[in-house]
């Protein structure tokens, strides 16, 4: 790519951080270091400009609490130092005082006040704390911003291509609502939480683009996801080439989209349920667009990171998801670490082994009871469609345990006069070896499992996907998942337990192809992902997916499998 | 009023997080908190004040304070940076 970079100043390459191409007119932000003049103020104005601060600081810290929504627990106390910061007490005084006595304007007195702050950092000549400098100063920049709301620098028309140092992912979901057709970063990774989103909202996405913003400029352009390119001022053939690449995807695209309204059967007539994995009240507007009537997997840890755990906010957010879909919903229950909670707790050597999932949960009653209480009372007012999901189960006793708790909760609340579901149905998840080994049993208690391959990979594999040396023995489709899969399938067959797959492997087509061949009928998936797992489980018969099931169980290791399947594909 | 001298253990020394935890703690108090270090005195209540010290691995603070909850402050803070501020070492 360093060559094409070379001859051609007009391309601008990185890393494809989500395939697919936009073609529009570019907007590039080149965020340089602010600088901000001093103006003076009359006294008259000096009330506006207090109340312009005190506003700007409130928009700004929402804007960091909104942000946490989308962060891990390292990268949000990150941000709830930010947040400090932005609410210091001395930043308050120096800024009110320049204002007050000084008669400046607001923006010059918080830009004064952070610089000097950030010049005494540079005075002390420690190397640990120049590094702050670089946050210091970003975030100082990003409060002016705030301040001069009314002077935004940029503005976007449906179809632009955005070029930029970085986005938080609160501005990509905005820029994607004004219509934002692709985006090209210099920074960030194609794990990064933006690229993330960008996959999620299908936006076209490149990242790691080194010095886009000082090499591209306002004009028209290209950009191939696929490739990771973006061309500037393309020639007509270019365009003319990339403009029927792009209606073939469109065509693509559509006709996968028409497969959307078939209906759901295998060439043998067999019905299965392509549902939708959900988390942000923002995708809840895909359910439509891709079919999906069931929410197979609803993730409620957003609440917890932006602290929205009290019982109202709760109540709020199920039935704004419950009120999306005419379907079920399956609600699975704050799946996190300890560390994510506020608790004091001693930092765990091993927390992915750690007190998490059920574990925490049955410690911690409050947080438990509160969030039971508030979908037993979402399944009583809407009977039949609220199912209850227990994240990591690894013995008996937690369902068992749970289950009490719930018929006592159930009898509180028909008590106080509240209308219940008598059959609101619990699930557990099938996460942990020993769940999947022992799903027979569990299944004495259960009204259905669902499959979570992340995690079973992770704990089958013993290895952290996050965990760059060691990250590909993170195999989703090696044998021995698809044993521990069959396991659970054949429990869910011989007990007629409902059972669905909710991890990354159903919405794979080589995954959701296996696992229809083991008799898994619900899926659930990121609801980009149904049309093309529908049009490939369309295609072929009951014996053929079984067939394929089988190989994939006599294989031994990952990459026959993925051989077998491009074999079974093209015959 | 009342002063006490104290040496920074942790590692990285008063950097955002370490300054985030000391400053949380210390306004739950109402005494006033100073912090002197180099002929610097900052409000021990700014995170800024605090990380522009910039006050490194063995760092020798003095802190000050006053107000009718002085002697708990005092304790609570002093407990706070032996204990490395709760944080794991980086």
């Amino acid at each position: 790519m360093s060559e094409i970079e070379s001859v051609d100043h007009k391309i601008i390459s990185g890393i494809p951080g989500n395939s697919g191409i936009a073609i529009g007119n570019i907007v590039c932000i080149n965020n340089k270091r602010r600088k901000v003049l001093p103006k003076s103020i009359s006294v008259s104005e000096i009330d506006f400009h207090l109340n312009n601060f005190k506003d700007g600081r409130t928009a700004l810290v929402a804007e960091l609490s909104d942000m946490l929504e989308y962060l891990d627990a390292q990268s949000g106390s990150i941000i709830e130092t930010q947040k400090q910061i932005v609410l210091d007490s001395e930043v308050e005084k120096r800024v009110e005082s320049m204002i007050k006595d000084e008669l400046l304007s607001s923006d010059f007195a918080v830009y004064k006040t952070f610089c000097d702050f950030i010049e005494r950092l540079k005075e002390s000549g420690s190397e640990l704390f120049r590094q702050r400098i670089v946050d210091l100063e970003n975030l100082r920049d990003r409060f002016i911003d705030v301040i001069c709301d009314d002077e935004k620098s940029f503005s976007i028309k449906k179809g632009t291509i955005l070029v930029t140092k970085e986005l938080s992912p609160a501005e990509l979901v905005t820029l994607h609502a004004d219509g934002l057709s692709g985006l090209v970063m210099e920074k960030g990774g194609i794990t990064s939480h933006a690229a993330l989103i960008a996959q999620s909202l299908e936006i076209p996405c490149i990242v790691s683009a080194k010095n886009a913003t000082s090499k591209a400029f306002n004009t028209k352009g290209i950009l191939d996801g696929r490739e990771g390119l973006l061309i500037l001022e393309p020639e007509k053939e270019m365009l003319d080439s990339y403009k029927t690449k792009l209606k073939k995807l469109k065509k693509t695209q559509k006709r996968l989209l028409d497969n959307i309204n078939e209906p759901s059967l295998t060439k043998s007539g067999t019905e299965f349920f392509l549902s939708a994995n959900i988390e942000f009240e923002s995708e809840l507007n895909q359910l439509k667009k891709y079919n999906a009537t069931n929410i197979g997997l609803l993730r409620t840890e957003g609440l917890l990171f932006s602290n929205k755990t009290e019982f109202d906010d709760q109540i709020r957010f199920y039935e704004s998801v419950l009120s999306s879909t005419e379907g079920s919903v399956t609600f699975r229950l704050f799946d996190v670490g300890g560390d994510k909670l506020n608790a004091k707790i001693p930092e765990e050597a091993n927390p992915f082994l750690g007190w998490r999932g059920i574990r925490m949960l049955l410690d911690e009653k409050d947080l438990l009871e509160t969030q039971l209480k508030a979908l037993l009372i979402c399944a009583g007012k809407n009977k039949g469609r609220v199912k209850i999901l227990i994240p990591m189960v690894s013995v008996e006793e937690e369902i068992l345990q749970l289950k009490k708790i719930i018929t006592k909760l159930q009898q509180d609340l028909s008590n106080s006069g509240h209308k219940i579901d008598n059959k609101v149905a619990l699930g557990a998840m099938i996460e942990v070896p020993s769940a999947a080994l022992n799903a027979e049993k569990l299944t004495e208690h259960l009204d259905f499992m669902s499959i979570g391959t992340n995690d079973l990979t992770q704990y089958t594999m013993a290895v952290d996907r996050g965990n760059e040396k060691i990250c590909s023995l993170y195999q989703q489709q090696h044998p021995s998942l698809w044993k521990l899969i069959k396991i659970t399938a054949d429990a869910s067959a011989k007990t007629n337990t409902e059972i669905a797959v909710c991890g990354e492997l159903s919405g794979n087509v080589l995954g959701a192809c296996g696992l229809i061949g083991l008799g898994i009928r619900n899926l659930s998936m990121i609801s980009n992902a149904i049309p093309k797992v529908k049009e490939e489980l369309i295609s072929h018969n009951d014996s053929e997916f079984k067939e394929l099931a089988e190989s994939f169980l006599a294989a031994s290791n990952t990459k026959q499998i993925k051989e077998k399947f491009e074999d079974w594909r093209v015959h | 009023m009342i002063k006490k001298k104290i040496t920074i253990k942790n590692s990285s020394g008063l950097h955002a997080r370490p300054s985030a935890a000391l400053v949380k703690t210390a306004s739950k108090f109402t005494s006033d908190f100073f912090i002197h270090f180099y002929g610097y005195k900052v409000n021990g209540k700014s995170i800024l004040g605090v990380m522009t010290l910039a006050a490194e691995h063995g760092a020798e603070l003095e802190l000050e304070f006053e107000g009718s909850d002085e002697k708990e402050a005092m304790k609570t803070i002093t407990e706070l940076i032996d204990n490395k501020f709760g944080l794991k070492d980086e």
